[in-house]
């Protein structure tokens, strides 16, 4: 109520419980030619053509940058078709029909540990470059252009926090391949410089925390330390994390490499690992289905396969006459979509359908819960005020542009108000 | 099957301005309670009218202020005004006129009430828009406008009045008896307890106390405003005590919680969320205004009392108080500074004030 709001019901545990489906059987995968960061693409290969496993098929442009895409089944190429990709947009598609042999291509060959030790930054960069890593957090950022950065590194922090609610992507991966994430950040380490590696996981995974620590005594010649942050929402945004694993507070706007931090999200860090040792590219991820208008799975799939395919394996859904929202990534952030012939791509972790709860929108009765919960310390009250005005200074002032879309004003809001998207427009309108 | 577009984020968390209202509604039941015990059936009829009033007149406005429907029937184009209408507009309207009539008397003309109540909920709060739009205090509003309006009619309404002394405790410490001569009439455990005349629902602060700890147990009302208003208050009347009854100053700060409106308007009306700022700087600062009216009032005003006008008089310094410039949600040391100087400037002023020298 009229307090400050840091606890979200997070609804993990019977998630987790889940058992986890590998699933292999997709009889035919598909490659997003385009994705939300790269609005240009291309493919290299003609229908018709075997693909292997790791083989590149094609090229996203982004902006400033060029991202390979691999195929991560082995197979024919068959055609293009039309899905939506985890931004909601609809994409052209390359499609592999899945022999399902799972060939490898010839270039995935392991690095002994040898070659790994003579490794130069740049040598680095120019792998995790060609195996097209971005981060898996969400952001989708690639991530060799953080890793590509002359500020002096003191410090890599693995970001294994996840507080949106119903995610357990990194959870599962810090469970099964702790010690996959840790030569990651070695990795990632060596590439930087930095001489310190700290893993911030939240306080109530007491599990993780043992076992991180008793992988970590195979690797006591470097100095890396497990940092435990409160089980808080928004507790993974990375200058959340930073500074309550780190200490170190950084405002916002600032590159985190001007303060020798790298951020790296845990999964991004196995992929890291992958891609240094095995020269694979991210081949498959943990996607968990979830929510009160489907039946609940988890599942470990290859990158490109349809979702469609993944939740009629699931049961399907739930009381299909009630009007359903679907989400992919938390509920907190993630986005909506109004189909679900979705492409599994590198951050889709979660897709989340609840049957539609109607919310009437009551007077504001300047209760401040918004205020006293908004993490970045704007006021979403004002500024919702200021917008319905369109009174550009004031939105100005109230420093609107701070607003990380947290959705926690509208989560916490006794009246109802969408809050949050008012913060969208707010932004919109102030930038124009 | 049928998808819905919406935005994040896309759960809520099970809060809701109705339970925001029936909170307080819960936290009012021993003032209520009490007021019945004390002053029988007298009570219930105020609270009755009171309720009456002001629930029946917000939805008379909210209805003459919406648009309705294009429909056949009569019937039906007037429910088409109401389509907005909810719960919050029944729960709100209550919550306003109980407290309204906790302000009152027992013996008060109905007259009086009706037109407290009712200028409150149409002028205070229906005119400036309804729920969550008022600037000012509804209750308080009301009340200070039968105070002004028609001040005859609070002639001898008090009950239980302790024919030595005055009207109520701060009359009689006001009228010639003074302090301590006034803890004869009435003593510190009578004031605590109610057993003195005055307003139905400010005489026992006991009740007032229960009912804030239920508030604040539930979250419902910010404590910072209720902190900051007793806080404020009980500096500055220290100061006054130090220097008109040095002997006496702890009993004398006591005195001026328990009688008056101090502890009602602390806990129910500084406390009503519309009528705030938003911040938790300005929440600190809205209390220190409030208390430090009430305080001028008391040692150098033309009237007793003066809670339910400092309550307006700090209502008018919210939109101020908030200007984007410089509302901020961080409680930053040059805040802590100000408030404490603040505090200090106004200790001085009252000190002197009342006569002390250095």
């Amino acid at each position: 109520m009229i307090a400050k709001t840091k606890y979200i019901p997070d609804g993990k545990k019977a998630l987790k419980e889940l058992p986890i489906i590998h699933y292999l059987d997709a009889e035919y995968v598909y490659y997003p030619v385009t994705s939300a960061r790269c609005p240009e693409g291309e493919t290299c290969v003609r229908g018709g053509q075997f693909v292997k496993v790791g083989e590149v098929v094609g090229t996203r442009k982004g902006a400033f940058f060029e991202q390979p895409m691999h195929a991560t089944v082995s197979g024919e190429v068959v055609g293009y078709e039309k899905h939506i990709d985890n931004s909601g947009k609809v994409v052209d598609c390359l499609i592999v029909k899945n022999d399902k042999k799972y060939e490898l291509h010839a270039s995935i060959v392991e690095r002994s540990d040898e070659e790994i030790t003579n490794l130069s930054k740049e040598d680095y960069i120019q792998i995790i470059k060609d195996a097209g890593l971005v981060g898996l957090g969400g952001s989708a950022f690639p991530t060799y252009i953080k890793l590509d950065t002359k500020d002096p590194i003191d410090v890599v922090i693995a970001n294994g926090v996840e507080c949106e609610p119903n995610l357990i992507a990194d959870y599962s991966v810090m469970m099964n391949y702790p010690r996959e994430i840790i030569k990651g950040l070695i990795y990632a380490m060596n590439a930087s410089g930095a001489k310190r590696g700290v893993i911030a996981i939240k306080k109530k995974y007491k599990e993780i925390e043992e076992r991180l620590k008793f992988v970590l005594q195979e690797f006591t010649e470097y100095n890396i330390t497990v940092e435990t942050v409160g089980n808080y929402y928004p507790q993974g945004w990375e200058l959340a994390m930073i500074k309550n694993a780190l200490g170190i507070k950084i405002p916002q706007g600032q590159l985190l490499s001007k303060y020798g931090v790298l951020n790296f999200n845990v999964s991004t860090l196995q992929s890291i690992y992958n891609a240094v040792k095995k020269r694979l590219p991210v081949l498959e991820r943990l996607f968990t289905i979830s929510g009160d208008g489907i039946h609940n799975k988890s599942f470990r799939a290859r990158i490109g396969t349809l979702v469609t395919d993944l939740i009629e394996l699931a049961g399907g859904y739930k009381d299909e006459e009630q009007p359903k929202v679907m989400v992919l990534g938390g509920p907190m952030m993630g986005t909506n979509i109004l189909r679900d012939d979705v492409v599994m791509t590198h951050t889709t972790t979660s897709l989340i359908v609840m049957n539609e709860k109607l919310e009437k929108e009551e007077p504001c009765v300047h209760c401040a819960s918004c205020v006293y919960s908004c993490p970045v310390e704007i006021q979403p009250v004002q500024i919702m005020n200021a917008y319905k005005t369109r009174d550009k200074d004031a939105l100005k002032m109230l420093e609107v542009n701070k607003c990380i879309e947290c959705g926690l004003c509208s989560y916490v809001c006794p009246s109802k108000i969408h809050l949050t998207e008012y913060m969208r427009n707010g932004k919109r309108f102030a930038g124009k | 099957m049928q998808t819905v577009k919406q935005t994040s984020p896309y759960i809520r968390k099970d809060v809701s301005t109705k339970r925001m209202m029936i909170d307080v509604l819960i936290a009012l039941i021993p003032v209520v309670a009490f007021s019945i015990y004390r002053f029988g059936f007298d009570a219930i009829l105020r609270i009755v009218v009171s309720l009456v009033v002001m629930i029946g007149l917000e939805a008379l406005i909210f209805g003459l202020t919406h648009k309705p429907g294009k429909a056949e029937k009569w019937l039906e184009r007037v429910k088409s005004r109401f389509a907005d209408y909810t719960i919050n507009n029944v729960t709100a309207p209550a919550v306003s006129a109980i407290i309204f009539a906790m302000l009152v008397p027992s013996k008060l003309p109905i007259y009086a009430v009706v037109v407290g109540a009712a200028f409150g909920i149409v002028i205070a709060k229906m005119l400036f828009g309804g729920l969550g739009s008022n600037i000012f205090n509804v209750a308080a509003a009301g009340r200070i406008f039968i105070a002004l309006a028609v001040t005859s009619m609070f002639d001898g309404t008090y009950v239980g009045v302790d024919l030595v002394a005055g009207a109520t405790a701060l009359t009689t410490f006001r009228s010639g008896l003074g302090f301590p001569g006034v803890l004869n009439s009435y003593s510190l455990t009578e004031l605590f307890f109610g057993y003195i005349p005055g307003a139905m629902g400010e005489i026992n602060s006991a009740a007032i106390l229960i009912g804030a700890v239920y508030l604040l147990f539930r979250k419902s009302a910010d404590y910072r405003v209720m902190l900051s208003t007793a806080l404020t208050f009980t500096v500055l009347m220290f100061f006054a005590g130090l220097k008109l009854y040095p002997d006496m100053a702890l009993e004398f700060v006591l005195f001026q919680l328990f009688s008056g409106g101090l502890m009602f308007g602390l806990v129910f009306m500084v406390t009503d969320p519309v009528t705030s700022p938003v911040t938790r700087p300005g929440r600190w600062l809205y209390g220190l205004l409030v208390a430090v009216v009430v305080v001028l009032i008391r040692l150098f005003g033309a009237y007793p009392e003066g809670v339910a006008f400092a309550i307006l008089f700090a209502n008018m310094f919210v939109p101020l108080i908030d200007y984007p410039k410089w509302a901020t949600n961080k409680i930053k040391p040059a805040f802590v500074v100000s408030f404490i100087v603040l505090l200090a400037v106004f200790s001085l002023v009252v000190f002197f004030g009342v006569g002390g020298t250095v």
